[in-house]
């Protein structure tokens, strides 16, 4: 069942005359993570808010073409810190922000909010003041708060950035996780190595423009290593000059060596 | 009782009644009386001019810094009154001003926007609306670390606040345009950010954990009103 479909979809932010989105047709569905990859100001964090619905509702702006959203969407920032409601002595409150705000029972607010928290190994800090957290725990608590608000569709902008090493492995992990319990899941992250073991489908955009949709293999191809936008491995065994096609992954790689 | 622990509601009718009494009240005692009394509230524990973030964290101060922020802010209103008035008017007007002024800085520092949202939320309020008088009354404590933010950043350019007027000037013209600019942007990325988090119009807010209000201090919020307006009964009639 699609979660998110856009067909043809264009949007131009206010006073700008070239478009950030361009006639973008995309479908996501419910169990499946897509990731969106390009250079910066390729589109994808404009082709999340719109996925959000927050584009242009709440930035402003003008979109043409075909949004149909199946399920209620829940959207991780790049900022944490603009994310945080800044109303909250502890991270449960925090946490519990979003699902208060959409009126539901307090049994169900609690039980939503320790789920989030034990999924992002938060428990531990529940009680601390959320101005005391690092970024990256800040990051896990923002990630919390929309998981806690239980969208269908989770739409993820550089959920890593904050993270180290260690928590940014949990997280893709975590977004696995959502999409086996039927969440649709779109994320727009530089982390490129993570995709192969997270993402069903990638999306690579340029100038606001899809220019190819595949499996993760798709940051193997000579083109996207061109573009810098293929993982460590296939750019590496690409900027040294040897024959395609390239590994995507260390395992692929010791493949090809054996 | 401390100011931070009491209700957001009372807080609230204290911050207002004073004022308001300041200029119902003959001049200039009742300006002096009240103008004490705002001073005086400054100096109750909990208050604090400090807040660094956005609301969360308290962050307390001893009360004789938010009682400095008060009589400091007060301070130029005074000197244009005596620059345009006699003694007894600018006498007059000063202590109705410095009560105003000392009431918002205490209410700024003692009141919680968390506790004010639930409070306000509980007693049936939307929660956008809650929300936008919360973080109003938190955006001077987050302008001022958001100007320390910047200062640090200019010096660390090599742009010194210190020095002679037109040094000052230079830094405070590097001060005042970020300070504008990012309180702008600022806005649109809190709406953008809130509407992540559920707070749209059209839906009612659980309270999580909304603030007690005793039945003594609603029968003092009442006592202040009946006040307010006896005052301005018996000034007019």
């Amino acid at each position: 069942m699609r979660s998110l479909t856009l067909e043809s979809a264009s949007f131009w932010y206010p006073a700008t005359e070239a478009p950030a989105l361009r006639e973008v047709s995309l479908e996501v569905a419910q169990g499946e993570v897509v990731a969106l990859v390009g250079a910066l100001g390729a589109g994808a964090s404009t082709l999340l808010l719109v996925a959000a619905d927050l584009a242009p509702r709440v930035t402003g702006g003008r979109l043409t073409g075909s949004v149909a959203r199946g399920d209620r969407s829940g959207i991780v920032l790049p900022t944490p810190w603009t994310q945080a409601s800044g109303m909250a002595f502890t991270v449960w409150d925090e946490v519990a922000f979003g699902p208060a705000n959409l009126g539901w029972p307090t049994h169900e607010i609690a039980r939503q909010v320790d789920r989030a928290l034990e999924q992002l190994e938060l428990v531990p800090l529940a009680s601390r003041d959320p101005a005391t957290l690092s970024g990256g725990e800040l990051q896990r608590v923002i990630i919390a708060s929309i998981l806690a608000m239980d969208p269908g569709l989770v739409l993820f902008d550089e959920p890593a950035a904050e993270l180290d090493a260690e928590a940014a492995r949990a997280l893709w992990r975590l977004i696995r996780l959502q999409a086996k319990e039927g969440k649709a899941v779109l994320l727009a992250t530089s982390a490129l190595d993570a995709l192969p073991d997270v993402a069903d489908r990638v999306v690579w955009l340029e100038d606001g423009a899809v220019r190819a949709i595949g499996t993760p293999e798709l940051l193997a191809d000579v083109a996207a290593c061109d573009a810098g936008l293929g993982t460590s491995v296939a750019s590496v065994w690409w900027a040294s000059g040897l024959p395609g096609p390239y590994p995507l992954t260390v395992a692929h790689a010791l493949q090809r060596w054996r | 009782m401390t100011g931070g622990r009491l209700h957001p509601f009372t807080l609230l009718a204290i911050a207002g009644a004073l004022p308001a009494l300041a200029w119902i009240l003959p001049a200039p005692a009742g300006g002096a009386w009240t103008a004490t009394v705002a001073l005086v509230l400054t100096l109750t524990p909990g208050a604090s001019p400090g807040l660094t973030s956005t609301g969360s964290s308290p962050g307390w101060r001893p009360g004789l810094v938010v009682l400095r922020t008060a009589v400091l802010t007060a301070a130029p209103f005074w000197l244009f009154l005596l620059l345009l008035h006699d003694v007894p008017t600018t006498i007059a007007i000063g202590l109705r001003i410095t009560t105003m002024v000392a009431s918002f800085v205490w209410l700024v520092a003692a009141l919680q926007p968390a506790r004010l949202v639930e409070a306000m939320v509980a007693a049936g309020w939307s929660a956008s609306v809650a929300y936008l008088l919360a973080a109003t009354l938190s955006a001077v404590p987050v302008l001022k670390a958001r100007a320390r933010r910047i200062v640090e950043a200019q010096r660390c350019r090599g742009l010194s606040p210190g020095g002679g007027i037109a040094a000052r000037l230079r830094a405070l013209r590097a001060l005042a345009l970020p300070l504008v600019l990012s309180a702008l942007h600022e806005v649109d990325e809190r709406a953008l950010a809130l509407e992540t988090r559920g707070l749209v119009p059209g839906i009612r807010r659980t309270p999580l954990a909304p603030p007690p209000d005793p039945a003594v201090e609603q029968a003092a919020r009442w006592a202040l009103l009946l006040a307010c307006l006896f005052a301005l009964f018996r000034r007019f009639v």
